[in-house]
């Protein structure tokens, strides 16, 4: 352009200015400027005619060789569209949208600044109008800008009039449905606009602010929830096309919560629950469990716990307006189902503290809803809990074994103790069922390799504590829990009814491994005389009954060996003893504990290859089958009509002895020695001395550092277990456990002196002791309990229980002087 | 064309049924619509009207009663200069929910914000609520009262004016930045209107 030109057209324009300010009737048109003709030439006479395509040629043209009139240009077309839509000349408005559109994707320049205004100032003139065509114009053009990537957006620009407006259009009403989804769908289409438009950078608007996500949300919820059915895909292909809305709401919400960054999401979850509270949408749940399988797919994988973390603590809240208190529990129960859906994705991303914090809120929530309802009156009350058991069987599934067993000690250690005698509290028994019903669901997710590994010795030691306390239901439920955890070869279904006929059913059977023997010979008298001492309990069902029998079932084919097989019969023996001679028994206990120790050695010669052990046995049954088939399962309830003379004690050939087994060991070339020694359990005690060295060892690591109490136990461990079975457990893997015990400090030659003594005098006072006396020194000193409790609060307060490889012995020095709690209380834990 | 000096936000607030949309529909399109549905969420209206010769636009929300939308016509309240909060004085339960709304204006709106009371439907024979029970509730509260008919265009107009006048009064007397064109609408941060507890009329 030449500088006179410019100069013209300068002057030109102050006139025109002034012209136009007094008469707008374009009667000077000779003076108007050069850009307001080109822009005049791309209207056609007729409003109902497109757009003059070669002058609008020219006019971009002119746009790309001018860019400083760019805004000018702006300007007028937004000018002349304002005075369109006011006469209603609907045809010319959408010319000059269409023009503004391909001069904006034109020029790409700096100038495009000032044009934008312009620009955005016609979108929302058109989007202010009640004419829904224009407005889905508007739309049309405002989410082609938000595609285009601007050089230097501006910063004082703000978007609150159009997400104000889109949100708006999203919940459109209009009478025509067409024409309503219409307008939906282009206020989707605008949202996501927006989103795009500004979500990348802060500067120019944050889209994250409540003002903005609290109409976003909603609205695209509004729009997903009228759809049809909902079936969750875990990623959606880009389908092209008409789409209807709700299809296009749950990608923008896919794309909006794709884009949240940490700081963010609770800016997207909280109007998401709030929407589902008001618009009641939990019950029934499915769009609920759609919605957040949606935004658990398309989070970054590494927040998908803060979605669990948003439900978890949502749970509680009052959602909707109804004050009906079983409405409420509803709606919990709707929430925790939702969770139990999404629990499972968040598993596989889930770290350290995360997962602690999770189990930890879900049995806190169940630890509320017992409270409230600890008669278990309301079976909605009683659905909650299912729904968050479930949830935590979910989470748990997903997670690597190692840190199943991490969740199952934190259960196990959340369980109320009940004393036998003190039955504690109606609630404390109702928490401690639900605990063990979701230890038992997490246990059914953990598959054994190992037992060591299953049962890590401060693990073993909670569940033998909390299996010898509390109501028989719940006493069973714990050998369930014993069962899902020993059964490594699915055999454990085949074993629930005590039977002699092994032959039939099927039962896998492989030899031991030595892992599993070093387990059973640290751990084997622990868990014997436990089960021993279930037994004996005078509140025993025929329930407990038998479940403890398939634990021995169980435990006869998972370790039943050469080595173990002495330890087997001695505590069958002692059984077929206690239902003799227990007299807190009744006859029917008595006559079920005949039949399943009878059970129990038949099953002996499946699992070895002891044919004459066999023989023996069956002649018993043989026989009991002839005189006394009470003796014999099945079990029965009740033995009411039973003849005095019919009495177990009555009929002692009918029962296995000692001296005919030693026997026939010994002929198949076993070595017997424990066998024929003294047993050491003793009928109707309720404990045995090894049982309080347990406890002992127990109260010790309350007291002490690991390093004064690793040595004491390992003593006293070894001490009580049978000599035969310390060699097995010198060899292997065993030395270098030993070693690394010793690593943590030996014991002094004094403490030594001190467990000894205090092994002698315990030793005593169980030999000479009356019995109540006994139950008296064997309560533990302290709560352990309590203590248990406290550890594992801190732990919850100090976030992560590190993997157990973090403690290695290298480590050791450092950690002695800095011991986090529960390494000091589980030491075992940390030494494998 | 674009030569308004101020803009405005208005936003009406009530009970469903309460006459809402009708009032809107009848000052910005002068007609009262037979079989007026409830409103979804949230609409949107906009009027340009003169004081003293000014052009002031009014960009008017009008939100949806029923509660499950609540959680969304809440996200409008922050940004309003005015609220019209609308009960029927022939249905004393809307009357009864004031204090509800109140609160929820003091949870989010501006504590700054025009706030004015409107008993609607005067038209009707069936009056539960007097006028000066209305009167004295808006009274207590510091907010404008007016009694309006959508039906029979009664104090329709002069309910939106009278906004119209207050808001420009505040805006001009706070000499808070006006509406420039040049910047655009978009950019206009909603400025708080002032100070509205003082001067009932
Ligand atoms: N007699 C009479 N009826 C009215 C008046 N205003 C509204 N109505 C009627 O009241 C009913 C509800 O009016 P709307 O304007 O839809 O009420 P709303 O407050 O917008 O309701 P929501 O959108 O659900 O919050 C309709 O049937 C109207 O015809 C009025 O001034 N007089
Ligand atoms: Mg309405």
């Amino acid at each position: 352009m030449s500088p006179m030109r410019k100069i013209i057209h300068r002057a030109c324009f102050v006139v025109s200015r002034t012209v136009y300010m007094t008469c707008c009737c374009g009667c000077c048109s000779a003076l108007r400027p050069h850009y307001k003709r080109l822009v005049d030439n791309i209207f056609p006479a007729n409003p109902q005619d497109e757009l003059v395509k070669s002058n609008m040629e020219k006019l971009t043209y002119y746009s790309l060789t001018s860019p400083e009139k760019l805004d000018r240009i702006g300007e007028y077309l937004f000018q002349k569209a304002s005075r369109d839509i006011y006469r209603r000349r609907h045809g010319f408005v959408i010319i000059a949208m269409e023009a503004m559109d391909q001069l904006l994707v034109a020029c790409h320049s700096q100038t495009l600044n000032l044009f934008v205004e312009s620009f955005l100032k016609m979108v929302q003139k058109l989007l202010e109008s009640t004419d829904p065509q224009l407005q889905i114009l508007a739309t049309q053009s405002f989410v082609r800008f938000a595609n285009i990537e601007e050089d230097t957006p501006s910063y004082h620009r703000r978007y609150d009039f159009f997400v104000s407006k889109f949100s708006a259009m999203c919940h459109s009403n209009h009478a025509d449905t067409v024409t309503r989804d219409k307008i939906r769908l282009a206020g989707i289409q605008g949202l996501q606009g927006v989103i795009r438009k500004t979500v990348s950078d802060d500067l120019v608007e944050n889209i994250w602010e409540a003002q903005h996500m609290d109409k976003i949300v909603p609205s695209l919820l509004y729009n997903m929830q009228t759809a049809e059915k909902y079936e969750t895909v875990s990623c959606m292909e880009g389908g092209g096309g008409a789409e209807p809305p709700a299809r296009l709401a749950e990608a923008c919400l896919r794309e909006l919560v794709g884009r949240a960054s940490f700081g963010h999401i609770r800016s997207v979850l909280r109007p998401v629950l709030t929407h589902f509270d008001r618009h009641e949408l939990w019950i029934p749940n499915d769009f609920a469990v759609h919605t957040f399988m949606i935004i658990m797919f398309s989070i970054q994988a590494q927040y998908s716990y803060s979605v669990v973390e948003a439900l978890m603590q949502h749970l509680d809240a009052a959602g909707g307006h109804s004050a009906d208190p079983r409405a409420r529990t509803r709606v919990r129960a709707a929430r925790a189902t939702v969770l139990s859906n999404i629990v499972a994705i968040a598993a596989g991303d889930s770290v350290g503290p995360s997962v602690l914090e999770i189990i930890n809120n879900l049995l806190t929530n169940l630890r509320s809803s017992v409270a409230r309802d600890s008669e278990q009156k309301e079976t909605d009350e009683k659905l909650y809990q299912e729904a968050l058991i479930n949830a935590l069987k979910e989470f748990a599934d997903h997670l690597p074994d190692f840190q199943k067993i991490d969740i199952m000690m934190f259960i196990v250690n959340k369980v109320p103790s009940i004393q036998r005698g003190n039955k504690g509290t109606k609630a404390d028994a109702m928490l401690q069922s639900i605990l063990l019903k979701s230890l038992l669901k997490v246990g059914t997710t953990y598959r054994t390799v190992e037992l060591s590994k299953a049962f890590p010795a401060a693990f073993l030691e909670a569940l033998l504590r909390a299996g010898g306390a509390g109501e028989a239901h719940a006493r069973a439920l714990l050998q369930r829990i014993l069962h899902t955890l020993l059964d490594r070869r699915d055999n454990a279904p085949r074993l629930l009814r005590a039977s002699v006929e092994y032959a039939e059913l099927g039962l896998t059977v492989e030899k031991c491994s030595r892992q599993d023997l070093i387990f059973i010979s640290k751990h084997g008298y622990a868990l014997f005389s436990s089960l021993y001492e279930g037994l004996q309990l005078e509140s025993n069902t025929m329930e407990n009954v038998e479940a403890i029998y398939t634990t021995l079932a169980l435990i006869c084919i998972e370790l039943g060996s050469e080595e173990t097989v002495c330890d087997i019969l001695q505590l069958i023996l002692a059984i077929q003893q206690s239902g003799l001679t227990n007299p807190v028994l009744s006859v029917a206990q008595q006559c079920q504990l005949q039949a399943i120790s009878i059970s129990l050695a038949a099953l002996i010669p499946h699992v070895m290859m002891l044919p004459r052990l066999g023989e023996y046995i069956h002649k018993i049954i043989a026989a009991r089958r002839e005189e006394a088939p009470h003796l014999l399962p099945p079990l029965r309830e009740d033995y009411d009509d039973l003849h005095p003379s019919k009495m177990p004690s009555k009929l002692p050939y009918l029962m296995m002895d000692l001296m005919a087994l030693c026997e026939l060991l010994k002929a198949a070339g076993i070595e017997v020695g424990r066998l024929s020694a003294s047993s050491p359990y003793a009928a109707g005690s309720a404990a045995a001395p090894h049982r309080h060295s347990w406890v002992e060892a127990g109260a010790a690591a309350g007291r002490d550092s690991l390093a004064e109490l690793a040595a004491p136990t390992t003593e006293l461990d070894s001490a009580n277990s049978s000599p035969g079975l310390q060699r097995a457990g010198g060899a292997g893997e065993a030395v270098s456990l030993e070693a690394l015990r010793r690593a943590a400090g030996g014991p002094s030659p004094a403490e030594r002196r001190d467990a000894e003594r205090r092994r002698a005098t315990l030793n005593n006072a169980f030999r000479t002791a009356p019995f109540d006396q006994l139950l008296h020194i064997t309560q533990p000193k302290y709560e352990i309990k309590d203590k248990l409790e406290e550890i594992f609060n801190s732990i919850t307060e100090e976030p992560l229980l590190p993997a157990s490889g973090s403690c290695s012995p290298a480590g050791q020095k450092s950690y002695q002087q800095n011991v986090p709690p529960y390494t000091k209380y589980f030491p075992e834990l940390f030494l494998y | 064309m674009e030569d308004y000096k101020f803009l405005f936000k208005v936003v009406l607030v009530g009970n469903a049924g309460v006459g809402k949309t009708c009032l809107v529909r009848r000052f910005t399109q002068g007609l009262f619509p037979p079989g007026q549905g409830a409103t979804i969420g949230v609409d949107f209206m906009i009027k340009t009207v003169e004081v003293d010769g000014e052009k002031v636009k009014l960009q008017i929300w009008d939100t949806a009663g029923q509660e499950r939308f609540r959680s969304i016509t809440q996200s409008y309240y922050r940004s309003a200069h005015a609220l019209i909060l609308v009960y029927d004085i022939s249905c004393q339960p809307t009357f009864d929910c004031l204090p509800d709304w109140l609160r929820e204006i003091e949870e989010y709106a501006n504590n700054k914000v025009l706030r004015i009371l409107v008993g609607n439907k005067t038209d009707r024979e069936d009056r539960e609520i007097p006028r000066h029970i209305g009167e004295d509730f808006a009274q207590r509260h510091g907010m404008y009262f007016l009694e309006t008919s959508a039906k029979e265009a009664e104090n329709v107009e002069r309910l939106f004016m009278e906004i119209a006048v207050e808001l420009m009064e505040q805006a001009k007397c706070k000499e808070l930045p006006k509406y420039d064109g040049s910047l655009g609408p978009i950019n206009g941060k909603t400025t708080s209107v002032g100070d509205s507890s003082c001067c009932l009329r």
